[in-house]
C-alpha cells in the first residue's frame, strides 16, 4: 500500500494533536498536578508517535517518543510538572510542528532535533520548595493504563469523527457559496422577467424556488461554520510566551469559544486578533510591580469574549491594564499632525480612542519586539471593515481597554441598501449604515466652511456621494435630501445621494483586476434586471 | 458473506489506514469508534464479527473494554492493535480473550495476517 496517499491526513491530524497538546500544557501550568490532563497530553504525544511510525517518518517518531517518555515520568509521579518542563515540551511541540510542515511541503531536509532530544532525555526538574506532589496517584503495574474510570472532565474537548461526517475541501465550500449566490441572482432575474412579461403562472413555482433557495443558502452557510475555538486554541500559548518574554504575568480567559462563524471570516480575523492581543500584552497590561503599585492584583487578565447577536458576532478583547487616556491621544495626534488643535479640542472621547487606528499613530514610548513598530491598528481596522464589520474601542485610564469587533456571521451574501447616485446604482452593506435620514434643505447649515446637520445633539458633516464618486449632481433640487449616515470610517458622516431604492439581499462578488485596485468600492453584484451594482466601501470613501 | 469489522482507535488517521488495508481484502468495515463509549455503542448497534481495538483510548483502557465487549458479545473476535510492546500486556490481552495482537507500527501484511488467522 502506498502510504504517501495518507500524507495530507497525517499532516492535518498531527496539527490537531499538536494544537490540543499546546493548549493542555498551558492549562496545566495553571492547574498543576491534574492527572487527567497529564494523561491527555501523554495520549496526544503517543498518538502522534504511532501515526508517524506508521508513515515511517522516523524523525517525528523519535522526538514524539522522547516527549512521551518524559510525560510518562510525570504521569508516574517520578517528576513534577513545572514551568521548565512546560518550556521544554512546548519547544518539542514547536519542533514537531516544523517537521510536520516540512513533510507537508515535501522537504527532504528535516529540522534537527538532536540537541532537544538530548535535553528531553536528561531532563531533571529544578529544585522547588514545594516538594513532591501531595497526592501521588498510584499506577497499577501497567504504565499504559490511563485513568480508565475517572469521570469525564473539561480536558476532553477532542472531536471524534465518525461516519456521520466527511471531510470537504474548503475550495468546494467556496464553490458552493458561489453557485448558491448565482442561483439567488438568477431567481431575481426570473422574477423580474415574470413581472415584466406578466406571466402569473410562474409566480407559484418562483415563490417555491425562493423558499428552497433560502434553505439552500442557510445549509451551505451552516456547512462553512466553524467554532471560534479553532482560532482560540493557539492564543493561550501565544499569550503565555509573550508575557514570559516581558516578565509580565497574564491569564487569558476565552468565553464563547463554541460560537460559530464562517470559516472565511475566522481566517481573516485571526491576524487582527493576534495584533490586538499583542497590544494588550505590550501596552495594556502593566508589569507586576506597577500593578501592585496601582492597587491591582499582580496577574493581569486578558479576556476574549465572543457573543452572537442575531446576524452578527461580537468579538471583544478586554484587558485590565493601564487603559488609554483620550486627552493624551488627542494631544499626540496634534503632535503627529494627524489633527489640528481645533479638531483635537472638539473631538469626542470615543473618536479620540479611534485615533490609535490612524496610520502612523503609536503611543508606545519605545518600540518593543512584541507589538512592533507602531503599525497595525490601522490594519486591524481595515481588515474588520473589509469584512463588513465595525471596530469600537472603549477604554478607561487606569482600568483597561476593550476592543470590540462586530462582524457579520457570513460572507458574500449580505443585506444591502441600494441607492441611486448619478449614473450608478450603489449598494451599502446595512451593517455599515448607522441610519438613513431624509433632510429638508433647512436642516443643513454651514459650520467652519463645511456643510453639517444635527443628529442626536451632534453636528455631523454632510458630504455628496455624487461628488465623491465623480457623478453628476441630481437634476432638480428637490426639497428632500436623502442621506446615508455611517460611522464605518471611524467618525460619523452623512452621505447625500439621489434616491433610496430599497433593501435587498445581494450576493457580492469580489472585483477582478483592474477594478479591484479602485478604492471606495469593494465588490460588485448583478441585480435581478441584469444591471451591475457596485458595493460601497465606506471606510475608504471619505 | 464478508466478515464485518468495527475499528476502535481514537486517531482518525489510524482508522483510515486500517480501513483502507482491510477493505481491499473484502472485509466490511461497518463502523468506527473513537472512544470506549462509541465502541460499546457500535457493538450494540452492529454486532460485528471482528473488533480491532486500540489500548489507549480517551475514556477507557482497551483491556478493560475487551472484557466488557466479551461479556456482552462473547462471540466477537477482538484483535488488539497497539504500540505497547510489553510482553505482560500482550499476554494479559490474549489471556482475557483477545484473538490476536497487531503491533503498531504495522505493515499491511501484518494486519492481514492477524485477521486471516482468525478464520482458521
Amino acid at each position: 500500500m502506498d502510504m504517501s496517499a495518507y500524507r495530507d491526513l497525517f499532516v492535518s491530524e498531527s496539527r490537531n494533536h499538536l494544537n490540543a497538546f499546546n493548549e493542555l500544557i498551558v492549562q496545566l501550568e495553571e492547574t498543576a498536578s491534574d492527572q487527567a490532563a497529564i494523561n491527555e497530553i501523554f495520549r496526544h504525544a503517543h498518538s502522534l508517535k504511532g501515526m508517524a511510525a506508521t508513515m515511517q517518518y522516523d524523525a517525528v517518531t523519535e522526538l514524539a517518543h522522547r516527549m512521551e517518555d518524559l510525560l510518562g515520568r510525570v504521569r508516574n509521579n517520578e517528576i513534577v510538572f513545572c514551568p521548565a518542563l512546560a518550556d521544554l515540551l512546548l519547544e518539542g511541540s514547536d519542533l514537531l510542528s516544523g517537521m510536520v510542515t516540512a513533510i507537508e511541503n515535501g522537504d527532504q531536509q528535516q529540522p534537527n532535533a538532536a540537541s532537544l532530544i538530548e535535553r528531553l532525555v536528561s531532563f531533571t526538574p529544578p529544585p522547588t520548595a514545594s516538594g513532591p506532589p501531595p497526592e501521588a496517584v498510584p499506577v497499577d503495574g501497567a504504565p499504559e493504563s490511563p485513568a480508565a474510570d475517572s469521570p469525564p472532565d473539561k480536558h476532553r474537548f477532542r472531536q471524534s469523527d465518525s461516519f456521520k461526517s466527511v471531510r470537504v475541501k474548503t475550495d468546494t465550500l467556496d464553490r458552493l457559496v458561489n453557485i448558491t449566490g448565482e442561483l439567488i441572482t438568477t431567481r431575481h432575474r426570473l422574477m423580474d422577467r415574470a413581472r415584466r412579461y406578466a406571466v402569473p403562472a410562474l409566480s407559484e413555482p418562483l415563490h417555491h424556488l425562493a423558499g428552497l433557495l433560502r434553505e439552500l443558502r442557510d445549509e451551505v452557510f451552516k456547512a462553512r461554520m466553524l467554532p471560534f475555538a479553532v482560532v482560540a486554541e493557539r492564543f493561550p500559548r501565544m499569550l503565555r510566551d509573550l508575557a514570559r518574554k516581558q516578565d509580565k504575568e497574564i491569564t487569558l480567559q476565552v468565553e464563547g469559544r463554541e460560537i460559530e462563524l464562517d470559516r472565511g471570516i475566522l481566517e481573516e480575523i485571526t491576524e487582527p486578533l493576534v495584533h490586538i492581543l499583542r497590544n494588550a500584552v505590550d501596552h495594556g497590561i502593566e508589569s507586576p510591580d506597577d500593578r501592585r503599585a496601582a492597587g491591582k492584583p499582580p496577574v493581569g487578565v486578558v479576556t476574549i469574549s465572543v457573543a452572537r447577536d442575531k446576524d452578527h458576532v461580537d468579538i471583544c478583547v478586554a484587558d485590565d491594564g493601564r487603559g488609554m487616556d483620550p486627552a493624551r491621544l488627542a494631544q499626540k495626534a496634534v503632535e503627529k499632525k494627524i489633527l489640528t488643535a481645533a479638531q483635537a479640542y472638539n473631538i469626542s472621547p470615543q473618536a479620540a480612542l479611534m485615533l490609535v487606528c490612524a496610520p502612523g499613530f503609536s503611543t508606545a514610548t519605545q518600540v518593543s519586539d512584541v507589538s512592533g513598530r507602531g503599525v497595525g491598528m490601522d490594519v486591524v481596522k481595515t481588515a474588520v471593515h473589509v469584512l463588513g464589520g465595525t471596530l469600537t474601542i472603549e477604554s478607561q485610564a487606569g482600568h483597561g481597554s476593550r476592543f470590540i469587533m462586530r462582524l457579520p456571521i457570513t460572507v458574500s451574501i449580505i443585506h444591502a441598501l441600494l441607492v441611486e447616485c448619478g449614473h450608478l446604482t450603489l449598494a451599502f452593506p446595512v451593517n455599515t449604515i448607522a441610519r438613513t435620514i431624509e433632510l429638508r434643505r433647512g436642516d443643513i447649515f454651514e459650520e467652519a466652511g463645511r456643510k453639517v446637520f444635527a443628529l442626536d445633539g451632534r453636528h455631523v458633516p454632510l458630504k455628496s456621494l455624487n461628488r465623491l464618486l465623480n457623478q453628476p449632481p441630481p437634476h432638480a433640487s428637490s426639497p428632500i435630501v436623502p442621506a446615508v449616515v455611517s460611522e464605518a470610517g471611524g467618525s460619523m458622516v452623512g452621505l447625500v445621494t439621489d434616491r433610496f431604492l430599497g433593501q435587498e439581499e445581494i450576493f457580492v462578488k469580489p472585483l477582478g483586476l483592474p477594478l479591484s485596485r479602485m478604492k471606495k468600492l469593494s465588490g460588485g453584484i448583478i441585480t435581478g434586471d441584469g444591471r451591475i451594482v457596485f458595493v460601497v466601501d465606506v471606510s475608504t470613501l471619505v | 458473506m464478508s466478515a464485518t469489522v468495527v475499528i476502535v482507535d481514537d486517531a482518525v488517521f489510524m482508522r483510515n489506514i486500517l480501513r483502507a488495508i482491510i477493505k481491499d481484502k473484502g472485509y466490511n468495515v461497518i463502523a468506527e469508534a473513537a472512544s470506549g463509549i462509541e465502541a460499546m455503542k457500535s457493538l450494540h448497534d452492529h454486532d460485528p464479527d471482528i473488533v480491532i481495538l486500540d489500548i489507549i483510548l480517551p475514556d477507557a483502557n482497551g483491556l478493560d473494554l475487551l472484557e466488557s465487549i466479551l461479556k456482552v458479545r462473547p462471540r466477537t473476535k477482538v484483535v488488539i492493535c497497539s504500540s505497547i510492546s510489553q510482553e505482560p500486556i500482550i499476554k494479559k490481552a490474549l489471556d482475557h480473550g483477545a484473538k490476536a495482537f497487531i503491533q503498531k507500527p504495522f505493515t499491511p501484511e501484518k494486519v492481514l495476517e492477524a485477521l486471516e488467522g482468525l478464520e482458521a
